[in-house]
């Protein structure tokens, strides 16, 4: 048993634990989730600093540069004339997924913490969130298609009921929305997976094989099939690999969000339990943008480059379109879930444009929003929390109320809105940088589009500046007199929360090597894809 | 010198320059009771370290330090210093002014509770500003160049339960974002095309600018090519960058705002220091900006330096005053650089930093002072108008005289620094003209006007601030009495008026081949012709005129002007209605465009998502109908239709023979018929 599946099913352990634990226990759920996510994190962080980086470690294509690899013979089942049925556990990391784990295991301890505030039926609250943990880690891990689309779904059933049961008013309407729109997408990847598994064959083995690894390589698409390069098959009229791209990256699509594919986001962010919304923001999206980079981009690396010209577009219009729409909110975990979408299309565009410094930057940009979209999410739960109200307007001159939340908000507001020094400011100008120089390097993307979206950081600026003015400056007034009580400065845990995050905002922000290092021989090994 | 410090001892120096105010700034807020004496200890060692830096660089030598941060497939970049004579010259000048408002700001913020804060945000301040002023390549210096606006964020909303404070505040960072998406672009521009940031290879000796070059409409550089239009847009970019920074039009509005901040910030951000970044960052890049770039930047200089000393002639507020002739001068910076006088433009930076950040001081101190006694005698009144001032030199005798030398420093009388400076850019404001001829003409006419209301709206300040009566003492009819501020404040505005004059930057200061200072930055340029001449001249005979007048007006109030009233002096008033203009059909505009994508995204786009909901809805409906009524319908139909047959099939066994008889008979008979017809 390696590491990774350590790292996977320790939850899941701990999970069906406290299905057994005697309810007078029910006290100590809380702790058991942060031990839980604490040796997590420190595996994680382990293996991250473990991880060996240069070109023979690249990983991305090559099966064999991808580290801490376990494979089992999983499912074998003769299927007659179609040869053998296989299915691997296959998990191993590169130097794209292991930023995301160990990001993974940083919001999951954050979550664990911010937890506490959950009152009702914490059996099953806490069950349903280390299910959830498994399969997040599961979806960073797994190299095998069928494997990842288990994992991949697997997220989707306690995130159903962790919005429906815990969250706020409109919680049924918004967890049936995330639901369906989720599995909309996934429902049909569904078909594409299957028709690479027709497609590709494991030289190693002659089967049929779900893997992505395999799937990256044209020369393991047997003549004739579906998705091969050469067949050209032709489904309704589109070629079938242009279709498989497209239904692959709608699914992620949903999951990133990219317009118009995001309705779901504002909802669920709103109504769901604080700790869900750091889960959401934090590491869900990623999952999305993980997807797109290894399977719709991985896969179809032709198509990819046919389409990069829309891809960048639509990263322009989330950009854009986001940040119009978080500055017409009133609403303040609205206004940030909407900035999410914002800083989101960041990541598209980095990858659309298919250099070093884009993707690299797109890499960057997910793990520092990462960061902040947790910090974000927690100030709005602190508010929420203390008056069950999140109204803008409704808050004034909180700076002087409570000074050192005030102080959080502030560095978390800065960061988001890209100021030097922080790690989505380094995001961002690379990914920008990229998308510029596409254009000379590549070809794909055209010099408006970086343009465009460097007005984004503008508009960014405008909704974050405009909610401190209004929420935390100027004299106290607020909407209820009783709120002065309830509105005290932040506790201990709170500040345990806090300060992490934004300590590695800012450490990456002066130090990005630190990420650059760790993914930028995968990223070119990536780029080669493409040539 | 450069033989007893070494290059790695200088690289120290610069490092300790840099690091102490980061420092202090992470200190205060630590040991938040001596966080005055941390911030003054520390930009203290950054003065004297800039001195060393001067004293060993100054003319005699460039070095450069750099160190591997972060390298990409076609991006390289390195984090570090870069000193020369522009480094060190603008290091000096930051350093000093700052240790003198550092050590001004311990009396002027004595009372405040947060005083650790405003310490701890000016050192900020200072590291940022001195970052922008280090930085070896444009990256790190945008990423200090936003870190400057932020500290300045900070200051001006740093009594941030004033709403005009922090409405002000984020006007600033946000105007001086809009200039910073500019800078961006730029930077993506340049480095697209040459692969670097850093400054030396890009404009130092063989740098790569020069070795680019525009050819068939084509922009060719060692590593890419790019239409030819690039090389504007990348100016216009950069200069976006100068324009928010350095308050320039459009983008000056925010400048007059920030004047909510404590007035000891003012002198140092808004006067000395952030908004002479634009003008550095111009005066750093300047290879890159061709003719039209340039040409654009002396009518933007031109026009700002003449609409802000109109606005100047009739703010009633001191600051308000100030700002705008901030502003003003800053058009004469950049319309140096727009003629191609980098030596001018740099010249007039630094004396201007002296005698304005001495005329905010001072003004600082008759406000605190004027504060003071508003605090005293339990008055109402704003203590920054200048209605209620008057008569004050009595009082505040060292204040006063400071004011007027720095007033005259600021309109170019002679044996001051700015007659030096001033007269440099409109001499070669003069030749420009000279050279181009025709319409350029304007140049000249329109500076000249701006150089007379410069001293026009200055000495009305002196005139009404300092002489005359006290007229809050008048209105009240009460007795006032005020006092000359501490020596906190004194002493380093005295510090500050030593260079306000002439002598300090030339041995002659009649001559500008005597200022080292101008001739260090323009060595090959030989300062003659008949401009040199007849401009100083003429400019400051009218000046000297007007000051007369101006005694007699404000002072004497013998002749009397009213234009109160009259269309230009509300127009002038209101500041050419910039604000109104702005905030309806930009910002109230922008707000609907927001509420409208709102709507598109809840109406249309979730419209869709609801609409395909309500349509799976209905067709489970329709469905559910068809499997009721039509699938079982059909099942139901059938069973009934066996029961039917059944019970009448039942019917049939009745037990009577007769019965059986006649079936059998109609059996056998339809068998018959049948095989008969078949």
């Amino acid at each position: 048993m390696g590491l990774l599946s350590v790292l996977i099913f320790l939850p899941l352990v701990f999970g069906v634990l406290i299905l057994v634990m005697p309810k007078r226990l029910n006290s100590y759920f809380k702790y058991l989730a942060v031990v839980v996510s604490l040796i997590q994190l420190a595996i994680a962080t382990w293996m991250y600093f473990q991880f060996k980086t240069g070109d023979t470690f690249a990983g991305v294509n090559k099966l064999s540069q991808y580290q801490w690899i376990e494979k089992l013979d999983w499912i074998r089942l003769d299927v007659g004339s179609f040869g053998t049925l296989q299915i691997d556990y296959l998990l191993g990391v590169d130097g794209f997924s292991i930023g995301l784990v160990w990001l993974s295991a940083l919001v999951m301890l954050i979550a664990s913490l911010s937890s506490w505030e959950i009152k009702t039926n914490l059996r099953g609250y806490f069950a349903l969130f280390l299910l959830l943990d498994t399969a997040i880690i599961g979806v960073f891990c797994s190299l095998d298609l069928f494997l990842f689309y288990i994992f991949y779904e697997l997220m989707l059933l306690p995130l159903y009921f962790l919005i429906g049961m815990w969250g706020g008013v409109r919680r049924e309407y918004a967890a049936i929305k995330f639901f369906l729109y989720t599995l909309f997408g996934s429902i049909f990847m569904l078909l594409v997976i299957a028709g690479l598994y027709l497609s590709v064959t494991d030289p190693a083995t002659g089967n049929h094989t779900f893997s992505m690894v395999d799937a990256m390589n044209p020369a393991n698409y047997s003549a004739g099939s579906i998705f091969s390069i050469a067949a050209h098959t032709q489904i309704l009229g589109i070629s079938a690999r242009s279709l498989g791209f497209i239904i692959v990256f709608i699914a992620f699509a949903i999951k990133v969000p990219i317009f118009p594919f995001h309705t779901w986001l504002p909802d669920a962010h709103v109504e769901a339990p604080t700790p869900i919304s750091i889960i959401l923001a934090g590491i869900l999206l990623k999952v999305g943008a993980y997807g797109i980079i290894r399977m719709a981009y991985g896969i179809f690396p032709d198509v990819a480059i046919s389409l990069s010209w829309w891809m960048g577009l639509l990263g322009v219009i989330s950009i854009i379109y986001g940040a119009m729409n978080a500055l017409a909110q009133t609403d303040l975990k609205r206004l940030i879930a909407y900035s999410s979408i914002s800083h989101m299309g960041f990541v598209l565009i980095g990858i659309a444009s298919l250099t070093s410094e884009g993707l690299n930057g797109a890499m960057m940009q997910m793990i520092s929003h990462g960061f902040l979209s947790v910090m974000l999410f927690f100030i709005a739960g602190v508010i929420y929390n203390r008056v069950h109200d999140r109204d803008i307007y409704n808050f004034r001159g909180l700076a002087n109320h409570m000074p050192i939340f005030t102080g959080f908000v502030m560095i978390a507001f800065f960061a988001s809105l890209g100021l030097p020094g922080f790690s989505a400011f380094i995001a961002e100008i690379f990914t920008l940088i990229g998308a510029f120089s596409s254009y000379n390097l590549n070809g794909l993307l055209p010099h408006w589009m970086a343009i465009v979206s460097a007005f984004g950081i503008l508009l960014g600026a405008g909704y974050f500046l405009w909610t401190l003015q209004r929420m935390f400056f100027g004299t106290l007034r607020l909407k209820k007199e009783e709120w002065k009580v309830n509105l005290v400065d932040l506790n201990f845990r709170e500040i345990l929360v806090f300060t992490p995050l934004a300590a590695l905002a800012l450490i990456l922000g002066v130090m990005p090597s630190l990420v650059f290092d760790v993914m930028s021989s995968s990223v070119n090994q990536f780029l080669m894809l493409f040539k | 010198m450069e033989n007893l410090l070494s290059p790695y001892l200088l690289m120290c120096l610069a490092f300790v320059a840099i690091t102490a105010p980061f420092l202090a700034f992470l200190l205060s807020l630590i040991f938040k009771k001596v966080a005055p004496a941390i911030g003054i200890l520390s930009i203290g060692a950054s003065f004297i370290a800039s001195l060393f830096l001067f004293l060993a660089v100054w003319k005699k030598q460039t070095l450069h330090f750099s160190w591997h941060w972060v390298q990409l497939q076609h991006v390289k970049i390195d984090v570090g210093i870069l000193l020369n004579d522009l480094t060190v010259i603008m290091l000096l000048m930051i350093s000093l002014i700052s240790l003198l408002v550092h050590i001004y700001s311990v009396e002027y913020m004595r009372k405040d509770v947060l005083k650790y804060r405003y310490f701890a945000y000016l050192s900020l301040f200072c590291f940022a500003m001195l970052g922008v002023v280090l930085a070896d390549n444009l990256f790190i210096l945008y990423a200090f160049w936003e870190l400057v606006g932020f500290a300045s964020y900070l200051l001006i909303g740093f009594w941030f339960t004033r709403d005009k404070a922090v409405q002000a505040n984020k006007k600033a960072m946000i105007m001086n974002r809009i200039g910073d998406v500019g800078f961006l672009i730029g930077l993506m521009i340049l480095l697209t095309q040459f692969h670097t940031l850093d400054l030396s290879v890009l404009f130092g000796p063989e740098n790569l600018i020069s070795s680019s070059f525009v050819k068939n409409g084509l922009w060719v550089s060692p590593f890419n090519t790019m239409p030819d239009y690039w090389l504007t847009i990348a100016g216009f970019c950069f200069f976006a960058g100068a324009i928010a920074k350095s308050a320039q039009f459009p983008l000056h509005t925010w400048l007059p705002d920030a004047m909510e901040g404590p007035t000891a910030v003012s002198s140092l951000i808004h006067a000395a220091t952030m908004v002479a970044a634009g003008v550095f960052l111009l005066l750093r890049i300047v290879p890159l900006f061709n003719e039209l770039v340039l040409t654009s930047m002396a009518i933007i200089g031109l026009f700002t330096a003449f609409m802000a000393a109109t606005i100047a002639l009739t703010q009633s507020n001191i600051k308000k005053v100030l700002a705008f002739s901030t502003i003003s001068q800053l058009g004469f910076m950049i319309l140096a650089v727009g003629v191609g006088d980098n030596a001018a433009a740099i010249f007039h930076l630094i004396t201007h930093a002296f005698f304005k950040c001495l005329l905010f001081l001072t003004a600082g101190a008759v406000i605190h002072e004027l504060h003071h006694l508003k605090e005293k005698h339990q008055l109402d009144f704003d203590e920054q108008n200048l209605d209620y001032m008057g008569g004050l030199r009595k009082f505040m005798p060292i204040t006063g005289f400071v004011f007027l030398l720095a007033a005259c420093a600021l309109s170019g009388l002679p044996f001051t620094s700015g007659y030096l400076s001033k007269d440099a850019i409109l001499i070669s404001v003069f030749q420009y003209a000279d050279v181009n001829g025709g319409i350029y003409w304007l140049f000249p006419l329109f500076i000249s006007i701006t150089s007379w209301l410069t001293t026009f709206y200055i000495f009305r300040v002196v005139f009404k601030v300092f002489f005359g009566k006290f007229r809050l003492s008048e209105k009240l009819s009460q007795k006032l009495e005020v006092h000359e501020a501490s020596r906190w404040m004194t002493v380093p505005i005295l510090i500050l008026g030593i260079f306000c004059f002439g002598f300090f930057f030339a041995f002659n200061p009649f001559n500008l081949d005597s200022a080292w200072l101008y001739k260090g930055f323009n060595i090959n340029q030989h300062n003659e012709g008949i401009y040199h001449l007849i401009v100083p001249l003429y400019i400051n005979m009218l000046s000297i005129a007007l000051i007369f007048t101006t005694y007699y007006v404000y002072a004497k109030k013998t002749i009397n002007i009213n234009f109160q009233g009259t269309w230009f002096y509300k127009f002038s008033y209101n500041q050419w209605y910039f604000n109104s203009f702005y905030d309806v059909f930009l910002i109230k505009l922008f707000l609907v465009k927001t509420k409208i994508f709102y709507w598109f995204d809840q109406k249309v786009i979730d419209g869709i998502v609801h609409f395909l909901r309500d349509f799976a809805l209905i067709l489970s409906k329709i469905s559910s109908w068809i499997d009721k009524y039509i699938i079982d319908g059909l099942v139901n139909g059938v069973a009934a239709l066996v029961q039917r047959i059944g019970i009448w099939l039942r019917g049939t066994q009745n037990g009577k023979l007769q019965h059986y008889f006649i079936w059998m008979l109609f059996l056998f008979l339809s068998f018959m018929i049948y095989k008969i017809i078949l």
